[in-house]
């Protein structure tokens, strides 16, 4: 088995939100709640953990380059927001219990009949997208339908994109067909195409991502982090602080056995 | 189409949503997909409806030109622990130092102070019992606490943090139940309890860890000075716990310097910690704001009246009661503010957003020059690491 992932181009997204659509269908996950956000057309909001596709609506008062409106400076970007299932993951790195696994597939999966819901890979994914259910109790994200990838399919929201902005296949394909569209695009005169981590060159801070995406704008302008790190990347400096604090905690302990007043107080 | 409580759900809703929210008809589909075991109780509670954003989109994700975000909406997952784990953060700590405690009398203090080391012990292996009951509490499936012992994970502070509490407070209960026992039995409950005891020493740090090793800005810029904070508001927790239990005269003259080391040590890494923070204005906030700036505060407040009322000359009881209740509340709500404090955290996208152009991202490790986006990052290069 190869190694698997989306490539999400988001200068081809037209909104229709028939990933989000088929995520939900296929999986057989509950609704999120009917409210009106405000958000432009996004009334979903963000990934979560019955949200596994999440189409995200950015609404500029800049014009995209070479196009023209018709109502002044003005352009819309979409793209469809997924679980990364990051090189480095976060929320496996961090998940105790052993519920969070790499597939075959190279993808990461949480087994719902491990997980205790301790909640700790909420905290430890730096893009917000895993999430504990609070009436489940337990943590949930995207799988990449592994169900489907098992008996050889394409995952739900991928075979439901109507633009192929979102694309499935081998991970090598992708990169290869993602560098060939910055090129293109850059061609065109939207310079300010670029892939946002590709692979461990352009995202050291999580090794590369197997869902990675197309953007034109700052990756803030979707809500994601321009620097993204796994945590325990920057975890050493904590156990080392144990380490020293350990010692303070033992030389305190002696010194008051020792030197503490004897006699009367 | 919200359903407020009082008119209850909708026609609509009826009509549509079963009730739970997958709008499958059991007698004519099958419930087999990934996301078919979620168990669904609250669809509302799941999903609250969010503040209605009332501005322009096109304006509305824009604090300032360099500074965008989606719509004002977070970046990140606020934690979703619950009280327990910041209870927990501070009995785990005053477990882990009263057996340390308990270990250095026992080994270099003489016969009188035998009383005292038993108290240490008791201390010890309650805190780690109802540690381990805080922290279950916690979880989302209860019921599932032992798959916590099912792997060991070195990268999981989590998972390191489950051995060492669930080794800690066995050993420790051995200790306790043997420890006067004479022969075989009595070194098995000696050996126990000592070991318990050293484990204490991670006890109380690796909780600092296990927010540091998180993505949440505050605890991960702090991660070279809160483990220290922990450690040090533990021994003074635990001196402070000790000197309010009934003591002879002889162990207060050991326990005045153990707990008056505490407190100074608390205080300054308190200072450390804030400083640590200082280095984003944006991650440093939810320490100046909000609940968690008013529990920081008064947490500070305390640690130092703590420490003066015990400096002060003068040896009536309540003067020393007053101090370490004062110390004991500082360190309580020192958890709670570091832990609102992530939450607030969490809640503000520019706290990621901002200090990760800056350098203080992945950068801080690897040493890359340029963010995802190709963009050399704002903060001057080098990075300071």
């Amino acid at each position: 088995m190869s190694r698997k992932g989306f490539f999400t181009d988001s200068t081809v997204c037209i909104g229709c939100k028939a990933c989000e659509v088929a995520c939900k269908q296929w999986n057989q996950l509950p609704d999120d709640g009917f409210h009106f956000t405000g958000m432009s057309y996004d009334q979903t909001g963000d990934l979560g953990c019955s949200t596994w596709r999440h189409v995200a609506f950015v609404e500029r008062p800049v014009p995209l380059p070479g196009h023209d409106t018709g109502v002044g400076d003005f352009s819309w970007l979409m793209v469809s927001d997924v679980c990364k299932h990051c090189q480095r993951a976060g929320c496996l790195e961090a998940c105790p219990t052993g519920a969070i696994v790499r597939t075959g597939f190279d993808t990461v999966y949480v087994q719902p009949d491990i997980c205790n819901g301790c909640g700790y890979c909420v905290t430890a994914c730096p893009f917000g997208v895993i999430d504990r259910r609070p009436d489940d109790g337990r943590a949930w994200k995207c799988t990449l339908c592994y169900d489907r990838l098992g008996e050889g399919m394409t995952p739900a929201c991928a075979k439901a994109c109507p633009t192929e902005s979102i694309a499935y296949g081998n991970l090598d394909v992708l990169h290869e067909r993602a560098e060939n569209r910055v090129r293109q695009l850059h061609e065109q005169g939207i310079i300010s195409a670029y892939l946002y981590g590709k692979d461990a060159a352009n995202q050291p801070g999580t090794g590369g991502l197997n869902a990675f995406f197309l953007l034109v704008d700052k990756p803030e302008v979707y809500n994601l982090p321009p620097d993204p790190v796994v945590p325990t990347m920057k975890a050493r400096e904590a156990w080392g602080a144990v380490a020293v604090g350990a010692l303070g905690m033992a030389a305190v302990a002696v010194g008051a056995v020792l030197f503490g007043r004897r006699g009367t107080p | 189409m919200s359903s407020s409580g009082k008119e209850g759900p909708s026609f609509l809703d009826t009509l549509q949503r079963r009730s739970d929210g997958r709008n499958v008809n059991p007698s004519l589909g099958t419930l087999l997909g990934e996301g078919a075991q979620q168990r669904v109780t609250d669809l509302d509670g799941a999903n609250p409806a969010r503040t209605l954003l009332s501005s322009i989109p096109s304006r509305s994700g824009v604090d300032s030109p360099d500074a965008p975000s989606y719509h004002g909406l977070p970046v990140l997952k606020q934690p979703v622990w619950i009280a327990t784990v910041p209870a927990y953060l501070f009995v785990g700590g005053v477990a882990g130092a009263a057996s340390l405690m308990g270990l250095a009398i026992d080994v270099l203090g003489e016969k009188a102070l035998d009383p005292l080391a038993r108290r240490c012990r008791q201390l010890g292996t309650v805190g780690d019992i109802l540690s381990a009951g805080l922290l279950i509490a916690d979880l989302g499936r209860p019921e599932r606490f032992l798959h916590m012992l099912r792997v060991f994970r070195p990268t999981s502070p989590m998972s390191v943090g489950s051995w060492v509490l669930a080794l800690s407070g066995g050993l420790n209960t051995v200790g306790l139940v043997l420890g006067r026992s004479r022969g075989v039995l009595g070194a098995v409950g000696k050996v126990s309890g000592y070991s318990a005891a050293l484990l204490g020493m991670p006890l109380a740090g690796y909780t600092a860890v296990l927010l540091n090793n998180t993505a949440i800005p505050l605890w991960q810029a702090t991660r070279r000075t809160l483990p220290l904070f922990f450690m040090a508001s533990a021994t003074a927790s635990a001196g402070s716990l000790l000197s309010l239990l009934p003591h002879s005269p002889r162990e207060a003259g050991v326990l005045r310097p153990y707990r008056l080391a505490g407190k100074v040590a608390e205080l300054a890494m308190g200072y450390a910690v804030e400083r640590d923070a200082r280095r984003a204005p944006e991650v440093a906030r939810p320490l100046d704001e909000g609940l968690s700036g008013t529990l920081w505060k008064a947490s500070r407040a305390c640690s130092v009246a703590g420490l003066v009322v015990d400096a002060l000359p003068g040896r009536r009881r309540w003067k020393q009661v007053a101090a370490d209740l004062l110390t004991t509340v500082g360190a309580v709500t020192a958890r709670f503010a570091v832990f609102h404090g992530g939450k607030a955290s969490a809640r503000d996208p520019q706290a990621t957003f901002r200090p990760q152009r800056r350098g203080h991202g992945a950068a801080e490790v690897s040493g890359h020059a340029m963010a995802s986006d190709g963009k050399p990052f704002s903060f001057p290069l080098p990075v300071v690491r």
